[in-house]
């Protein structure tokens, strides 16, 4: 059946066109919306707190990148939760949820759990990942502990490859390192700082400052130190406990 | 309710509350404030129907015939974001490759049964937006297991499905999110009779194609360069 690794051949985009198929939204929906949005608490989603923009290499192949825009929630000081978009923009299609963790919970799991998160270190200290209209100033207490975290983040929008609608499994993303397959290419991160008229490399050297993790769990990155394993998931038939009789 | 204990880890630093005081103030969420609608349902999971959840979807359109939801375990501040959930219209459905629509399960049942719902909106509005939804499919995935008591999201990714018909939904959740929201899933079921699912009726390659279906991890070779590239971690 289907993996994360397919390219299915329908409903790709062709040219500029990004946005998905259908029609536009009437005026008797938008008054619905409005109308839901002030009778509605919406408590999770008002609960973002930072917008971070960085990059992802998909897990199985870390030739495909993209830009990423987290929207990122707090349970507590060593857990974050995101929704992961592909831009800034109103229209920004939902690709994914990262978690991220601090280094002591991460230690606290089975290798077979730290072999699906990557590292955070090297997004932070080359710059790739900047928190958009917030000075490095002010960044820095919390980009010091991101530096030390880990994330797990599964993109179930394969928007890169012009998927118009979510097709097949989702897919294990990685995170840029500095060395091989990991690097992200020049041009996407020359896209990104012309849109917020930032320098990755200028913030790089901001941040000298901020402490390296002394130890980065080689499970993280499982690529790195595995001879270039992957992971993708597939999607397989199986019989389904049951109640009553499905669908 | 608070799920927030359970989760390991210390208390919010006060300088971390700080710099997010600064950054909501400063940042836009362009993408989050598109989000709109709270619907509260059911899930399963799509190789074992035993194990149900109650799901808050919070959605925004991208259009009038996408939609997409962040699902969370509860209403509350401290919830849990544990999966993300895709609602699109029959037309579109049908113009995915059967082999896709399996993974998509329909929303009929769930919008006429009334075990679909948005709390603290007036019936009559929110039957006005149903009406839609009970035509349209959607494909979930959640990403951490609360049901089975997982204090962090352990594992991969779990497809989900949906009720289809009577009996499917264990009766003791059900009771308890009628009482928790104040709402009457029989009294709804009535108010909702005239409505109707696609118009074409519910796809058979929907739902699963009629089976169950499960995630699996699975380890790859990367392509040689990537492979090559591989070195002892040296940092930066």
């Amino acid at each position: 059946m289907a993996t994360s690794e397919d390219q299915p051949a329908a409903l790709r985009e062709s040219g500029e066109e990004r946005q998905p198929p259908g029609q536009k939204m009437g005026v008797g929906q938008h008054i619905l919306d409005k109308g839901s949005s002030m009778l509605q608490s919406l408590k999770p989603v008002k609960q973002v707190s930072q917008h971070a923009c960085s990059f992802a290499l998909y897990g199985d192949d870390l030739s495909r990148q993209i830009e990423t825009h987290h929207y990122i929630s707090r349970l507590n000081q060593d857990f974050l939760q995101c929704a992961v978009y592909d831009s800034d923009a109103a229209d920004a299609h939902l690709i994914g949820v990262e978690y991220i963790v601090s280094d002591q919970i991460f230690e606290t799991l089975s290798t077979d759990e730290q072999k699906l998160w990557h590292s955070h270190a090297y997004e932070i200290k080359s710059g790739l990942m900047v928190h958009p209209r917030i000075p490095e100033m002010v960044a820095k207490p919390e980009l010091e502990n991101l530096a030390k975290s880990y994330g797990k983040f599964w993109c179930t929008w394969q928007v890169d490859r012009g998927d118009k609608l979510p097709m097949g499994a989702p897919a294990l993303m990685m995170s840029p390192q500095a060395t091989g397959a990991g690097v992200v290419k020049a041009e996407l991160v020359q896209k990104r700082d012309d849109y917020y008229n930032i320098s990755t490399d200028a913030i790089k050297g901001s941040r000298v400052e901020i402490e390296e993790p002394e130890w980065i769990n080689p499970q993280a990155d499982y690529w790195k130190q595995h001879d270039g394993k992957g992971f993708a998931i597939d999607i397989v038939r199986t019989d389904m406990k049951l109640r009553v009789p499905f669908p | 309710m608070s799920t927030q204990s359970k989760i390991p880890g210390e208390a919010t630093h006060a300088s971390t509350a700080v710099f997010e005081t600064a950054t909501a103030a400063v940042q836009r969420f362009r993408p989050i404030n598109q989000i709109h609608q709270h619907l509260c349902a059911f899930h399963f999971y799509s190789h074992d129907m035993t194990r149900q959840l109650e799901a808050h979807h919070f959605c925004a359109h991208l259009n009038d015939e996408v939609r997409q939801c962040l699902i969370y375990d509860s209403p509350e501040k401290d919830a849990r974001l544990i999966g993300i959930e895709y609602i699109i219209s029959e037309n579109l459905f049908l113009t995915l490759p059967d082999e896709e629509k399996c993974f998509w399960h329909s929303h009929e049942y769930e919008v006429k049964s009334g075990t679909l719902f948005m709390p603290g909106m007036p019936g009559a509005i929110e039957r006005v937006d149903l009406e839609k939804v009970c035509k349209t499919y959607g494909k979930v995935f959640h990403f951490w297991q609360v049901d089975r008591g997982d204090i962090l999201p352990l594992g991969i990714p779990q497809l989900m499905m949906a009720l289809t018909r009577d009996e499917q939904l264990d009766p003791s959740l059900s009771l308890k999110v009628e009482k928790r929201y104040g709402v009457s899933f029989e009294e709804e079921r009535r108010k909702r009779e005239s409505m109707s699912g696609p118009e074409h009726g519910v796809h058979p390659m929907a739902n699963g194609g009629g089976g169950g279906l499960k995630t699996e991890l699975r380890e790859t070779e990367m392509a040689a360069a990537a492979a090559a590239a591989s070195i002892p971690r040296v940092f930066v």
